[in-house]
């Protein structure tokens, strides 16, 4: 196991509160499914980045304007924003936390789009913001959800969209970790680093919301069966 | 018997810690009535080191620490939080 792998695990995913009613069925979710996904991100990442800079440098604005996580911000956006409006009225209080948790990721995303551009332009890679839209590399989206068709997907349960944060919030997490060790221009580290925080909290929140509310076979399966359909929309990527 | 508080300089405000205190209805964790609405631990509620609920949560190093020694519990140290998901729940 890659070390940064090792270490998120012993330093962020195992500690658990005492008696949380679904760390058993995170347990096995880490285990079985999330932990080879993380390890194939983590080799695949390393191999890029060792590939890329054996290269030369327009690997790193090929990186770039490529976006940010592919724009996976884009995909949370619109599942943050979907969230906060698909809990029913008559639900709005048993899950207030997760849709306050939600609205500030909205900002949170919005801001790693922001630091992406502040990077970009840093670079003179691009002169403003609205030449990413005549670049067809920049507007890379492999993601079904970009044009919003899949943005409703995993919402058919308010604590669906877990299994993305525990799992590909994690991935975020560990990205900017691999970027911290190999990457030594200051504006990719400072469009990284400044997010490293923020990806951890929100998978600081898929951790939490799985011990806390999937604690029947219900709930759980809701969030297995979002996670075995990021695992294969992912597969082919990592 | 030690306390727990907030380092400002390191908490980023994400309110998981908030969030876990509250959803055991112990609230100790509150937002402070001064100008940029802080959190605070309230150490007459906060039952720590009998419950450390909160830590696992929490994101941001060194930014909940032992009041009287100073040392961070983020990442929640071994010796302070024993309950880990790493094979058993000890």
């Amino acid at each position: 196991m890659h070390p940064i792998l090792e270490e998120f695990l012993n330093d962020w995913v195992w500690p658990t509160a005492p008696g949380a009613g679904g760390a058993k069925f995170r347990l096995r979710l880490t285990e079985e499914k999330c932990i080879p996904g993380w390890q194939g991100l983590v080799t695949s990442t390393v191999r890029e980045l060792e590939a890329g800079q054996g290269a030369g440098e327009d690997w790193k604005r090929r990186l770039a304007l490529e976006g940010y996580a592919a724009e996976g911000v884009q995909f949370s956006i619109k599942q943050m924003s979907a969230q906060l409006m698909s809990i029913s009225l008559e639900d709005q209080a048993r899950w207030i936390d997760i849709q306050r948790m939600r609205a500030r990721q909205v900002w949170d995303e919005c801001k790693h789009s922001k630091l992406h551009v502040d990077s970009l332009s840093g670079h003179g890679w691009i002169k403003r913001e609205r030449e990413l839209m005549n670049d067809v590399e920049a507007n890379f989206q492999p993601l079904s959800s970009y044009f919003g068709q899949g943005m409703m997907f995993a919402h058919i349960h308010p604590l669906a969209r877990n299994a993305q944060h525990y799992f590909i919030e994690a991935g975020a997490y560990l990205t900017i970790c691999i970027y911290e060790r190999m990457v030594d221009d200051r504006l990719v580290r400072h469009q990284h680093l400044s997010q490293k925080a923020e990806e951890l909290m929100h998978f600081m929140e898929g951790k939490y919301q799985i011990d806390t509310y999937c604690t029947t076979p219900a709930t759980q399966q809701i969030v297995e069966q979002t996670l075995d359909w990021v695992l294969g929309f992912f597969q082919g990527r990592v | 018997m030690p306390t727990l508080k907030i380092d400002h300089e390191l908490c980023t405000e994400c309110r998981m810690c908030y969030v876990a205190c509250r959803e055991l209805n112990l609230n100790a964790v509150y937002v402070a009535a001064e100008p940029l609405h802080r959190l605070e631990i309230d150490p007459a509620r906060c039952l720590f080191p009998g419950c450390t609920a909160c830590l696992p949560y929490c994101p941001a190093p060194g930014s909940m620490v032992e009041a009287e020694t100073g040392r961070s519990m983020v990442p929640p140290p071994q010796d302070i939080h024993r309950w880990s998901l790493k094979g058993k729940m000890r």
